[in-house]
């Protein structure tokens, strides 16, 4: 029934993921599940967009550590960025930004992730 | 043709500010932003949709009104509003991207060729590049490949493959398209079209083509689109056709504000340096319907003529020479000879016109539009849609409604006298300075009652099968509860409110409707239809009759005389008394005798005050919002604290609801953005802690908003058992981190549970001292 898409765009070998509007349970599986199908077809570089996010509550952000945790076991990569200041701060309150690179700008993070490996 | 009179061709080199903006075929123009005046309130609220869409939420407005209003100008500010404000803010920025169907490409491959060079080339000017010498697509891709932007190669070999294969379609789908992948993390494009009515004159390619390509973007609401257009008529029709309609906000644009007006006099005139006294000035600008071409025109006349005007019956002359020999004459004749090549058409266009704008003879229907015409319905067909295209004539579906401008009436009136009358101009400008001279021009209050009927009628088209409070409907209960207060107040779903109003889709909104031509006329200043339960049966069908009463109290007459209009139409259509509704909006007071008179009649009475609670439940506050009232009447900081409610369902994502208000009301303190961003997440995790945890049976959680000079309360209520703080099966999915996160995000948290349920109280102090500067720039962490 959901008619909730989420944006995505190949950049080389990377996935970029757009996470527009409010990231909750809906929009976390939604991003949860592109990220698995990638996975699963062979992809291990992912860059989660937060510009267009407007709000996020905290079963997102569990689906975003699922999502990290996931890509840790399976030695993928993973860069978030263009998060707004408040959306930084949650991500440090719940410790995500230990694990994951934020980057301002899209090129930036894919500067990062795209050359190596 | 609208570039013409209102953008001088001759670029003034003013150094930076003369912005070049268009470049189309040799024949670029330069808009002068320190020529635009007034316009705030439409350009505000255009600003911010515009804006929004940094955040990937897009809007879709439709702008539309008469023929060289000023349309291409709010476009074309905007523009340059939008690229002045966000210089040098963080990517991405928006890219304002003009683009005006009106040149005559009326070959798809034309057009499309067209659409992608131009967006080329604003690309590269936004991007800061210097503008190519020549009309060089290939070198222009080449450039922007620097910037990230590598489709657009593929694009034009794809172009060329069509245009090879003649092909208009196809190329017009891959060059419209193509602007809303482009952006990247460096901008986002805003779409600014620019006469949309041509869109349907392509050749061989179907009626809202353009439309159609559009849509999926339309829908995804990541864009800010903004589309205008002179008459609403042909594209609203397409809209519907393509299911777009709810989405669209229309804004309609007329003369300028009274102020603006007198402002472009003064600066018209100290250019020109001619002198009027005060009070004639705003009389001018009235009777020139405050529409700024016509201002530009009557002061260029002035001072070809090397005349002075001293007093009224000197304006009155002058402009009387203008509209039947002079500029204003000049530029309607040519209108209308262009609108209408062939004679005879035009003679019967401007009979027909004369006797709608000028003798306001009441006409709204098409059938009552050809009988008056005269003609074979084939030659009526086409000298209406021909006024159409114009935007003279706006068809609201089967309603028709005419423009009404002051100096169109004039120039008819001259034509109508000279052609068939067979006078001489000066005898005509004789009887119209005359005529003038005994009448007034239009008050403020009826600008003020057109606006709020504006409102109304948009707010109609919204509403689409949803409940809301009766409450808002009855004026006296609404007093009882919220009078005292005197607050904006946000009510959704309010309890102990057990009645409620089913609101349908409405399918028409029309305005003065009349029933038949011969029969009573029955005036009322809106008049809807729409069917409950979006079926379409005719015992879902609901009639609304409604009034705007601007006096200032509404007096027990004139709800008895709206009711005895209502029981005529209700008579006349056979309508049963719950399929039809009686609504009188009003601005001022009420007389306690029509309070109860209403009530007896079940007229529905709402103040303007309760419809700005209706605009935000329908997500449309800015419309008929003036900037003034947005700002809180007196000091919120008095020592009183504000109190606000709001009553959710227990519903998926209805937390977003309580943020929005949270937003609204952060407002009214003018707190900063960071502190703002603090309280929404703040709130919208308690709202899920009591959806998810309390397990009460109402299903609603009851929210407080409580403003104090030094800090913002936020309480937050379900009628459940409690939190469960310490409970482990919920971390199945890392989850538990809602408390921890409110713990961090605000100052002070309570939670009390109680026999009624459970409260979280949670505190945001107000740094009054220090908030001004933590407003503008995030300090260090």
């Amino acid at each position: 029934m959901s008619y909730l898409t989420v944006r995505t765009r190949n950049a080389g070998d990377a996935l970029v993921v757009y996470i527009d509007g409010y990231l909750n349970s809906l929009m976390g599986e939604e991003v949860e599940r592109v990220v698995q199908d990638s996975l699963d077809a062979g992809g291990r570089k992912f860059l989660l967009n937060f510009e267009g996010t407007r709000l996020i509550n905290s079963i997102g952000i569990s689906i975003i550590i699922d999502i990290v945790e996931k890509l840790m076991e399976r030695n993928g990569m993973l860069a978030f960025c263009a998060l707004s200041r408040i959306n930084r701060e949650l991500f440090q309150m719940t410790g995500v930004a230990r694990y994951v690179k934020v980057f301002e700008r899209e090129e930036e993070a894919l500067g990062h992730i795209g050359p190596s490996a | 043709m609208l570039s013409r009179y209102i953008i001088p061709n001759e670029v003034r080199d003013r150094g930076r500010i003369a912005v070049r903006l268009i470049w189309n075929q040799g024949a670029g123009f330069s808009f002068r932003p320190e020529g635009f005046y007034g316009r705030e309130e439409e350009l505000a609220s255009l600003l911010r949709v515009c804006r929004e869409g940094k955040s990937g939420v897009g809007a879709s407005i439709m702008i539309f009104g008469p023929p060289n209003v000023g349309k291409t100008s709010i476009l074309l500010k905007l523009k340059h509003d939008l690229q002045s404000l966000t210089e040098g803010t963080d990517p991405p920025r928006p890219f304002p991207f003009y683009f005006s169907f009106s040149k005559i490409l009326s070959h798809p491959l034309a057009l499309s060729q067209h659409f992608l060079q131009e967006f080329l080339w604003q690309t590269l000017v936004f991007l800061g590049e210097s503008p190519p010498a020549a009309f060089d697509a290939e070198a222009m891709c080449e450039r922007l490949s620097s910037f990230g932007l590598t489709d657009c190669r593929d694009l034009l070999i794809a172009h060329r493959r069509f245009s090879e294969r003649g092909d208009g379609l196809s190329a017009l789908v891959s060059a419209i398209s193509f602007p809303f992948s482009t952006g990247g993390g460096i901008f986002y494009p805003v779409f600014l079209f620019d006469d949309f009515q041509y869109t349907s004159k392509l050749q061989g390619i179907p009626d809202g083509a353009i439309l159609s390509i559009l849509r999926p973007y339309i829908k995804s609401g990541h864009f800010p689109i903004i589309i205008s257009g002179s008459s609403p008529g042909h594209v609203t029709s397409s809209l519907k056709r393509e299911g777009l309609f709810g989405t669209f906000q229309l804004v309609e644009v007329g003369g300028l504000s009274r102020h603006a007006s007198e402002a472009l006099w003064a600066s018209l005139f100290e250019r020109r340096k001619i002198e009027m006294p005060v009070h004639i000035q705003k009389r001018a600008a009235a009777r020139l319907g405050h529409v700024p071409i016509y201002q530009r025109m009557f002061a260029e006349e002035v001072s070809f003529r090397s005349a002075q005007v001293t007093d009224e019956i000197g304006f009155e002359n002058l402009y009387a020479l203008s509209i039947t020999e002079g500029q204003l004459n000049r530029y309607w004749r040519e209108f209308f000879e262009n609108s209408f090549p062939d004679r005879l058409d035009r003679a019967r266009a401007i009979k027909f016109l004369k006797r709608l704008v000028c003798d306001r003879f009441p006409l709204d229907t098409f059938e009552g539009a050809l009988s008056l015409l005269g003609t074979s319905p084939e030659d009526g067909v086409r000298i209406l849609s021909a006024l159409e295209f114009k935007g003279l004539l706006k068809s609201d579906f089967e309603q028709l409604r005419f423009i009404d401008d002051p100096v169109l009436a004039d120039f008819l009136y001259w034509a109508f006298e000279r052609g068939v009358s067979g006078k001489g101009s000066s005898q005509v400008a004789a009887a119209m300075v005359q005529a003038k001279l005994a009448r007034s021009a239009p008050g403020e209050e009826e600008i003020e009652r057109e606006k709020l009927l504006a409102t109304a009628k948009e707010l109609m088209r919204r509403w689409d099968c949803r409940e809301v409070p009766m409450m808002l409907f009855r004026f006296g209960s609404f007093m009882e509860r919220f009078g005292g207060k005197g607050l904006l107040e946000v009510v959704i779903g309010m309890e102990r409110e057990p009645q409620k109003m089913r609101l349908p889709k409405i399918s028409s909104v029309s305005t003065g409707y009349r029933t038949r031509r011969r029969g009573p006329r029955l005036d009322f200043d809106l008049v809807a239809y729409g069917f409950l339960d979006a079926e379409f049966s005719e015992d879902n069908l609901v009639i609304w009759a409604v009034d705007v009463n601007g006096e200032q109290t509404l007096t027990a007459m004139a709800v008895e005389h709206f009711e005895n209009r209502c029981r005529l139409l209700s008579l006349e259509m056979g309508l049963k008394v719950r399929q039809f509704q009686k609504w009188i909006l009003f601005e001022g007071g009420v007389d306690p005798a029509a309070l109860e008179l209403s009530s007896r009649y079940d007229i529905l009475l709402t103040h303007r005050s309760q419809m700005r609670i209706f605009l935000n439940l329908f997500g449309m506050e800015e419309i008929g919002v003036q900037a003034e009232e947005r700002k809180p009447p007196e000091t919120p900081k008095g020592p009183e604290p504000l109190e606000f409610e709001l009553v959710l369902p227990m519903k998926a994502d209805t937390e977003v609801v309580a943020a929005r208000v949270a937003e609204e009301v952060a407002a009214y303190a003018s707190l900063d953005k960071d502190s703002v961003d603090r309280i929404k997440m703040a709130l919208i995790e308690a709202c899920i802690n009591a959806f998810e945890h309390s397990g009460a049976e109402s299903g609603k959680v009851r929210l407080r908003y409580v403003l104090s000079p030094d800090k913002i309360e936020l309480f937050v209520q379900d009628e459940g058992k409690g939190f469960r703080a310490g409970r482990t099966d919920e971390s199945r999915r890392n989850r538990g981190w809602g408390l921890k996160l409110i713990r961090e995000l605000v100052d002070d948290v309570e939670i009390i549970t109680g026999e009624k349920g459970t409260i979280v109280r949670m505190v945001k102090f107000l740094d009054t001292g220090k908030e001004k500067e933590g407003a503008g720039s995030p300090g260090p962490e």
